[in-house]
């Protein structure tokens, strides 16, 4: 290492590269803690239970004795509210960087990136109230449900919420896609919109790709509106109108009421593990994406 | 005149390769296609522009609806007192200070360490393994969803090393949280940081540190805290990480040391909305609290958004 | 002599109102099946000028153009003008190639797509005659799923001009097409371009006034806006009759 050398030579220069080294560190210190600790807490559910009771069991009854710890509906509910999400914002997020880069005059267009940017400043707990208090007497009212706390209500709100990420992020690629592409395809007498989707859009598909996973992954993360929005039914979802109990809520609604070293308390921390585990592997796959694209 | 001229230039200019014979006419390709195409054209247009304002109109609706319905809860009062009575009445001073407490403790920890960090990325990382492994465990910790880290907290801060269910666990848990966001800002600030600047110290007989310390931090100081500013908005918005590690239902008064539990505006809006014994008496109190959050993060966040830009414009 | 393809008639630019006009008062024809040279130092408006023909200036935020540029007697800037049937009929190269980036196959089909040809048989038989007469067909024949950016800087550039005449344009222009090729790659495309004139009526910008020489039937040479003289070129290069273009020819300046 060279920084070794030039410490012999002179210890003012060794000295702060030393602390600042260590002190950037305790980054990796923090990391390995997060995976040591949940490990710790959430694997011992396994004394109590086998993977497959955990991951197949339909039943979610961790404070019935003896208590029941089918993970299956938590991990369809999480399941669930990711896709509909999903499906309803990244379209939309990815049409909203298509207006941006390609038809909204530059003068305006910053107005429009700031109520993106403000929209994804509002507190999560904000729009799981507002799922609570607006939308949840509305759907039941309109569609004549049990509950307006469901699937749907849930979906909605977590696409706003990842909206500004999709569309910010999939406007930086779009912003990248060469001018001199789309002079080409306009010098062939194509449209605006024929540009736009078949040539600009292609050309930042990668990046758009990583913006729908990383979309995926905040959905899938998010807590307080599932907490307060999706109804919170231990129960495997068969339409869009069901309540659901996704992981992250499970956590956040029970971990108050258990006590540490229980069962129920090693379980929640399993739940961890898996959430944990499902966002790894998709942020795996983004940097995977991301090194093809400067590879290119 | 056109066809005779096609033909004869595609045999003249490959006399050794059999032309395929005389273009076809593009023009008329496909009646009506023309037609067609002018309409997708126009309709997506106004599609594209009808989804960016149905955008803006959520937006709008939303800060709109709760204004009005919070507006008239709002008083020198509401956020001066505590909250009275089961939380029925009085205030939410509590909660406010709770929240501003954690902010602290959070940035505390958070702002040093992601700025020495990012000194690290940009100035002194030579590539190799342990630049690759930080940056892969950055973006790891970006990743994890908030209550896992929430769960964390709670099994190493309040448990392993007993901090308890404290403001000292609390606002740790949610530094770990923001601390990959302020780490990115503050490279982008040092990277800002023309290299002339660096070599200028450096032929002035400056050593490696004098040089960051004295020149580089300095210019990328701006940077720097409009990226902290914007974190905190973040902190003081969640809810999740805070909800097992510190924050609490209600406390009676304000945490006086790093141990004491303390309350949290999201947390409250939360306890308000779905856990008080009353949820039909609190509803101007819900709207009051969640004003005021939004005040705050919006407030703080909207603060960074601006300084952000004046910088942008500063730079250009 | 043809007859002309492209008539101007005292085309002005100015890219904002109030700003010095970026070309003035030019008038010009161009003939059919013929090979015209715009040459001028840079900076001089000769792309602004081409620009204007296919509409391309179009996209340039507050830009303002007077007269009239009529193509087969037609007005294309007339307010009932279709832009994209325009730009299918008045194809454009540019200074760098700029392929998209799908295949040789996809470069080529793209516009004869847009035009709603689907017929896949029809698209090979296009996409052949295409890079055949833009002279790639024997290098890419047997790769044409390959990436286009898998191609040489000439390569890529004679792609560009197969994309170009796919949806078979009545009038090539050619913007500075070898500014950012080497010279082998260079004389290939000026040998392309001299075929290419036979089938189509090609308009090549050039700051290389050796390039405008060896390839053009006319010339038009122009400085700071204005169309300073134009004519055959044998007799601009060897006869002119402004001071100025003898001076730029002679090398004095530019």
């Amino acid at each position: 290492m060279p920084g070794r050398e030039e410490g012999r030579r002179n210890l003012s220069e060794a000295a702060p590269r030393r602390v600042i080294t260590a002190v950037a560190m305790s980054g990796i210190l923090v990391m390995v803690f997060i995976l040591l600790f949940l490990m710790k807490e959430g694997m011992p559910i396994l004394r109590d239970a086998s993977i497959t009771e955990l991951a197949a069991g339909r039943l979610w009854y961790p404070v019935s004795s003896p208590p029941l710890f089918g993970m299956m509906p938590l991990i369809a509910g999480s399941m669930a509210v990711t896709l509909v999400s999903s499906v309803l914002a990244i379209p939309f997020g990815v049409a909203l960087a298509l207006f941006l880069t390609e038809i909204c005059p530059k003068r305006i267009s910053g107005f429009f990136k700031i109520t993106l940017e403000i929209l994804g400043f509002l507190p999560s707990v904000v729009l799981g109230f507002i799922g609570m208090t607006v939308i949840a007497p509305y759907l039941q009212v309109r569609l004549e449900l049990l509950s307006g706390l469901n699937l749907m209500n849930a979906s909605m709100l977590l696409g706003v919420m990842i909206l500004p990420t999709v569309a910010t992020l999939s406007e930086e690629s779009l912003h990248a896609v060469p001018q001199s592409q789309r002079d080409a395809s306009y010098a062939l007498g194509a449209t605006r919109c024929e540009t736009m989707f078949k040539v600009v859009l292609p050309g930042a598909s990668r990046g758009i790709a990583q913006a729908a996973i990383l979309g995926v992954m905040r959905s899938l993360g998010e807590t307080m509106v599932v907490l307060m929005a999706s109804g919170g039914a231990a129960l495997l979802p068969e339409s869009v109108f069901d309540p659901v109990r996704p992981l992250t809520s499970a956590v956040a609604a029970e971990m108050g009421e258990t006590s540490v070293g229980s069962g129920h308390y090693h379980a929640l921390f399993f739940m961890g593990c898996i959430l944990l585990l499902f966002t790894l592997v998709l942020n795996v796959l983004v940097i995977k994406i991301e090194s093809r694209r400067e590879a290119n | 005149m056109k066809k005779a001229g096609c033909e004869g230039g595609s045999k003249a200019l490959l006399a050794s390769q059999p032309s395929l014979g005389e273009p076809r006419d593009m023009s008329g390709l496909r009646p009506g296609y023309a037609v067609w195409r002018k309409i997708t054209d126009s309709l997506s247009t106004f599609l594209l522009w009808a989804a960016m304002a149905f955008v803006a109109a959520v937006l709008c609706s939303i800060i709109a609806f709760l204004a009005a319905k919070g507006g008239g809860t709002l008083s020198w009062e509401f956020v001066t007192e505590p909250p009275r009575n089961g939380m029925t009445e009085g205030g939410i001073v509590t909660p406010i200070v709770g929240t501003l407490q954690l902010i602290l403790v959070s940035m505390c920890f958070a702002f040093p360490v992601g700025v020495t960090t990012a000194v690290y990325f940009n100035e002194y990382a030579r590539g190799g393994a342990l630049k690759k492994t930080l940056r892969l465990a950055m973006r790891s910790l970006a990743s994890i969803p908030s209550v896992v880290l929430g769960l964390f907290g709670l099994a190493f801060f309040c448990a392993f090393l007993r901090f308890g269910t404290s403001l000292l666990s609390a606002g740790l848990t949610l530094g770990c949280m923001v601390l990959p966001t302020i780490v990115t800002a503050s490279e982008t600030a040092l990277a800002n940081v023309p290299q002339d600047y660096r070599d200028a110290a450096r032929a002035l007989g400056a050593t490696e540190w004098q040089t960051i310390y004295g020149v580089v931090l300095p210019t990328a100081f701006p940077g720097i805290i409009t990226g902290g500013i914007l974190s905190v908005g973040r902190v003081a918005g969640e809810t999740a990480p805070i909800m097992f590690t510190g924050a609490v239902y209600f406390a009676p008064g304000f945490a006086r040391n790093l141990f004491d539990s303390v309350m949290a505006l999201p947390y409250h809006v939360y306890v308000l909305a779905t856990a008080g014994t009353n949820i039909e008496r609190t509803t101007p109190l819900q709207y009051g609290t969640i004003l005021v959050l939004l005040a705050v993060v919006l407030g703080i966040s909207i603060t960074g958004m601006a300084a952000r830009s004046r910088l942008r414009k500063d730079v250009l | 002599m043809s007859q002309a393809k492209l008539t101007v008639e005292s085309l002005s630019l100015s890219y904002s109102r109030g700003d010095p006009p970026a070309l003035r008062d030019v008038t010009l024809d161009i003939e059919e099946n013929s090979l015209m040279a715009f040459i001028g130092p840079s900076g001089c408006g000769k792309s602004t000028f081409l620009r204007c023909l296919n509409r391309m200036n179009d996209f340039v935020r507050g830009v303002e153009i007077t007269g009239r540029v009529l193509l087969d007697g037609r007005d294309v800037y007339a307010p009932d003008v279709d832009v994209t049937s325009l730009r299918r009929r008045v194809g454009m190269v540019f200074q760098r190639p700029n392929p998209f980036p799908f295949s040789i196959r996809e470069n080529v089909a793209y516009g004869p797509k847009l035009l709603g040809e689907r017929d896949r048989g029809r698209l090979g038989e296009i996409v052949e005659r295409s890079l055949r007469n833009s002279g790639l067909w024997e290098e890419v024949k047997d790769r044409l799923d390959a990436q286009a950016s898998s191609l040489s800087g000439g390569q890529q550039q004679r792609l560009c001009i197969a994309r170009a005449i796919a949806v078979e344009p009545e009038v090539l222009l050619m913007d500075e097409p070898t500014s950012a090729l080497d010279p082998m790659a260079t004389a290939r495309i000026e040998e392309l371009a001299r075929e290419l004139k036979k089938i189509y009526t090609v308009v090549i910008v050039t700051h290389n006034m050796q390039q405008a020489a060896r390839v053009s039937d006319h010339t038009a040479f122009f400085l700071m806006g204005e169309l300073v003289e134009h004519g055959p070129t044998t007799k601009i290069f060897t006869t002119p009759q402004d001071k100025r273009t003898e001076d730029y020819i002679t090398g004095r300046f530019g």
